[in-house]
């Protein structure tokens, strides 16, 4: 029956086309994870070349304020809808970089995140049980992130722009684009609707 | 195994001084101003590889400690001095107050990335650099951050902290 109803939605669920992240240590579990020990493809989890065919974002480890804007602009290149994964203990609250000169702390104060796998390494596992997770979610609609960051992105923006003085690129939204977006029923915003031209 | 170069070093140059740590490692202590013509002179005699240059602050004696480490890669295997396995710390102060010190990129090539790397987290300056430009970092910071002075706890209250949650 879920089939039936939302089909696009069943479609996004077991095919999460994953850009993984190579951070920080975290990458050190994603190759059991997608080959043959773990096999992360049962779940129709499945590494990508670019991020512009991915949905699924894992950030495996610290994002140093460097790599932050790596980060940023990978994902704004994906294609919605998307979903983030905070691997590790470092991006949810900075970690053992918790005094660190040039570690973010909080990685959902930049970029909108879905879902977090604690512990400092998580098992391969865990992120079998975040994938489940989240196929909770996207059933219940709650694993918007991608919606939260055009309605929220001009303080998303001026959170990045308060880290890093200038970006380098023009806004991936119009300031008009905060008030539209409505949460999905049956359909979906595409990323090209109100994107600036360069 | 490496008086002979005890020897040679500390008559050649003054106010240099040589201590064996052990029989393969042996610690140059120079004054600023002779290290150039010291890494030039050991290279010479064989120290052909520079495996790195590091920092230390001492900042109870104001001084930074640069420290070079050279080796020499054993060209002849079947007949090497003892002097190849020597691994040789060159150490020299400067003043913390004015960090100063004469590049050594005209020597060994490799020390470029060091130089550039203790200029941006020490703000040591080094003369004759061909480009001493940021190599890591994305920030602009007051105090060089791997300086001893430089308060990491207060500067992620400050900076990081102080950013406010996106959402609830």
């Amino acid at each position: 029956m879920k089939w039936l109803k939302s089909p696009g939605k069943m479609a996004h669920k077991y095919s999460l086309h994953v850009v993984y992240f190579c951070t920080g240590c975290g990458i050190i579990e994603i190759p059991p994870v997608i080959t043959a020990r773990w096999d992360a493809e049962r779940f129709g989890v499945v590494p990508v070349a670019t991020p512009r065919q991915a949905n699924l974002f894992l950030i495996t480890g610290y994002v140093s304020v460097k790599t932050l804007k790596a980060v940023i602009r990978t994902y704004e290149q994906m294609p919605e809808p998307k979903y983030t994964v905070g691997f590790g203990s470092c991006p949810i609250n900075g970690g053992m970089y918790w005094d660190s000169y040039n570690t973010i702390k909080h990685l959902d104060k930049y970029i909108p995140v879905d879902g977090w796998i604690a512990g400092c390494m998580p098992r391969p596992e865990a992120v079998f049980i975040a994938v489940t997770h989240l196929w909770t979610l996207i059933d219940k609609d709650m694993a918007n992130g991608y919606i939260r960051y055009r309605k929220n992105y001009a303080a998303y923006r001026k959170n990045q722009e308060t880290l890093f003085g200038e970006l380098g690129w023009p806004p991936l939204y119009q300031e008009s684009a905060t008030s539209a977006p409505e949460a999905p029923s049956g359909h979906l915003p595409r990323s090209g609707d109100v994107r600036i031209k360069k | 195994m490496s008086n002979s170069l005890k020897g040679k070093l500390e008559s050649t140059f003054k106010g240099v001084e040589m201590t064996l740590l052990k029989d393969t490692r042996a610690v140059v202590s120079a004054p600023k101003d002779s290290i150039v013509a010291i890494l030039e002179y050991l290279k010479d005699k064989g120290f052909d590889h520079l495996a790195l240059v590091s920092c230390v602050d001492w900042i109870e004696q104001n001084e930074f400690e640069i420290v070079y480490i050279l080796t020499s890669y054993m060209r002849n295997n079947t007949d090497y001095s003892a002097e190849q396995w020597l691994h040789l710390f060159i150490k020299t102060r400067i003043s913390r107050d004015n960090p100063e010190l004469k590049s050594v990129t005209g020597i060994f090539e490799n020390a470029e990335p060091y130089e550039r790397e203790i200029h941006e987290l020490f703000g040591v300056y080094f003369e004759g650099h061909p480009r001493l430009i940021p190599l890591f970092l994305e920030r602009k910071y007051e105090i060089p951050p791997f300086r001893k002075d430089f308060d990491t706890r207060k500067y992620v209250k400050d900076t990081f902290d102080s950013i406010p949650s996106v959402e609830d």
